[in-house]
């Protein structure tokens, strides 16, 4: 389990998160929502120790180290590779350096994407960008994965690719927990919702009970809360 | 500690294309300096001998002979040294900042890596030190060679004297910086070079994780450390105590190990414990 625990952060004077706290399963997609800027990508970069923070982070009930990241991945919006390597050199750099590095997975994956390995990183396109850094993400055997904005800016057809991985054979039993805009992607496969506003947890609930008790899908609870 | 190592083989691997091209300016520029140096040294002689109708005795008795010193006080042979002195500074900071900036931020990957952040720290370091003993390296055995080229194109009259690797380096400023003679010597320009690295890699991690804070924090530790390692020399200098040769060499080591020491606590901790990406 990840227990994210009164964390709080500030760049400069600004407050960005404000005591959040929830936990995430394994086994469990749970989804950071909130509109821009209110510290999603914080919160997924502090779980990551990628950000100094006020508070406490626990994975699997222990704070972050260098073995952790065998155990947890973080796939953001941006490429993590350089430019000049192609996609084959970044899957040997990923080998290279992580024990629970699952080479049959990277090729389904790589299949499943349609990415050829030699193709430059630097030529990639905005969806094969997304769809590479997913690639490299998912093929390490860890229990954790946090993606931030997986759909932004990408076309239909690799946004139902990459849709298509969270029912997939593929993200298994892992916990994910994810920040995306494009909820009507994977609206269905969504365990839990996190609501972030001003850097607090706004609400936090089940998908499945809230659709259960109260008819209302995660859009809905959005509109009540963002529209209120 | 194999991750380390396949850190500091990756991070020179980035760099190989612009280091081999350093390598190869040096190689070049240097050799076409002992050829265009020389023959441009005989035609002077040669002109001067006609001109003031000298023999060839006469001439070198009044203007005396040439030796490989006037070739290594050319722009020819010291211009690819301070091109690639300028290179690795630059590389210093480089090395950090290329992996934050740009299309691709290849920090994400890096901080995330299942080791250490003082094996990253650690591996830039190895790799900019490592290229500098390359660079010297290349040049001791570029040295002998070039000595041999010139003492093949000038006739043994016009010789001063036949001056080996080490008289060269001992008789040029830059080279008996760059190619110590003694170990004190090598501990004393290579060990203020490792301290200068480690206090500008803790600078450009304060700059990292404060901003614009950071980099006043930066120049404030580097004043700090720059003061820490010059103390006896300014005890000296202030005539309060007076330390023998032996005695200041041993406080300015400590010292050094000290102060590069603390950068590389300090700079590693604010890799760990402070950066924000």
């Amino acid at each position: 389990m990840i227990e994210v625990k009164k964390v709080s952060k500030k760049y400069g004077r600004k407050k960005i998160l404000d005591g959040v706290s929830f936990t995430a399963n394994k086994g469990e997609v749970t989804c950071l929502i909130g509109i821009n800027g209110v510290g999603k990508t914080t919160t997924l970069k502090a779980i990551m120790g990628l950000t100094p923070y006020k508070g406490e982070i626990l994975i699997n009930g222990q704070t972050m180290t260098k073995d952790s990241y065998e155990k947890i991945t973080f796939i953001p919006d941006a490429p993590t590779m350089l430019p000049q390597m192609t996609v084959k050199q970044a899957m040997v750099f990923m080998k290279d350096f992580y024990h629970s590095w699952n080479q049959e997975r990277a090729l389904q994956l790589l299949e499943f994407f349609k990415l050829k390995e030699e193709s430059r990183i630097s030529e990639l396109s905005k969806g094969n960008t997304a769809k590479l850094n997913l690639m490299l993400g998912l093929s390490l055997d860890v229990d954790y994965v946090l993606m931030d904005e997986p759909f932004s800016g990408i076309d239909i057809f690799s946004r139902e690719q990459i849709a298509n991985v969270f029912a997939s054979h593929l993200i298994e039993d892992r916990g994910v927990i994810i920040t995306t805009h494009e909820i009507g992607d994977i609206e269905h496969l969504i365990d839990k919702v996190i609501l972030l506003d001003n850097g607090t947890v706004l609400k936090e609930f089940n998908t499945e009970e809230m659709r259960e008790e109260e008819g209302k899908s995660v859009v809905d609870v959005m509109r009540e809360v963002y529209q209120a | 500690m194999m991750r380390y190592l396949k850190l500091v083989n990756f991070e020179i691997n980035r760099f190989s294309k612009i280091y081999l091209t350093l390598l190869l300016i040096t190689l070049l520029s240097q050799f076409a300096g002992v050829l265009i140096v020389t023959k441009s040294l005989l035609n002077d002689a040669k002109e001067i001998m006609l001109e003031e109708k000298l023999s060839e005795v006469a001439y070198l008795s009044e203007y005396g002979g040439i030796d490989f010193t006037h070739i290594a006080n050319t722009l020819w042979f010291l211009g690819p040294i301070a091109l690639s002195a300028v290179a690795l500074i630059f590389y210093i900071f480089l090395i950090w900042y290329r992996d934050w900036f740009g299309k691709n931020t290849f920090i994400y990957r890096l901080l995330m890596l299942p080791t250490s952040r003082l094996s990253i720290y650690l591996s830039k370091a190895t790799a900019i030190f490592l290229m500098v003993l390359g660079l010297i390296a290349w040049q001791m055995i570029l040295l002998p060679l070039e000595n041999a080229l010139f003492h093949s194109s000038v006739p043994e009259a016009f010789l001063n004297m036949e001056m080996s690797t080490s008289s060269i380096a001992a008789a040029n400023g830059i080279l008996m910086l760059i190619i110590p003679s003694t170990f004190t010597q090598f501990l004393l320009s290579y060990g203020i070079g490792l301290m200068v690295m480690s206090i500008l890699f803790t600078a450009i991690m304060f700059e990292r994780s404060f901003r614009m804070k950071g980099i006043l924090l930066g120049l404030l530790y580097g004043g700090v450390a720059a003061a820490l390692f010059l103390t006896p020399v300014f005890i000296m200098a202030s005539e309060i105590f007076h330390f023998y040769s032996n005695e200041l060499f041993g406080l300015l080591l400590t010292l050094g190990i000290i102060v590069t020491g603390l950068s590389i606590w300090l700079g590693s901790w604010l890799l760990k414990n402070r950066v924000t990406v």
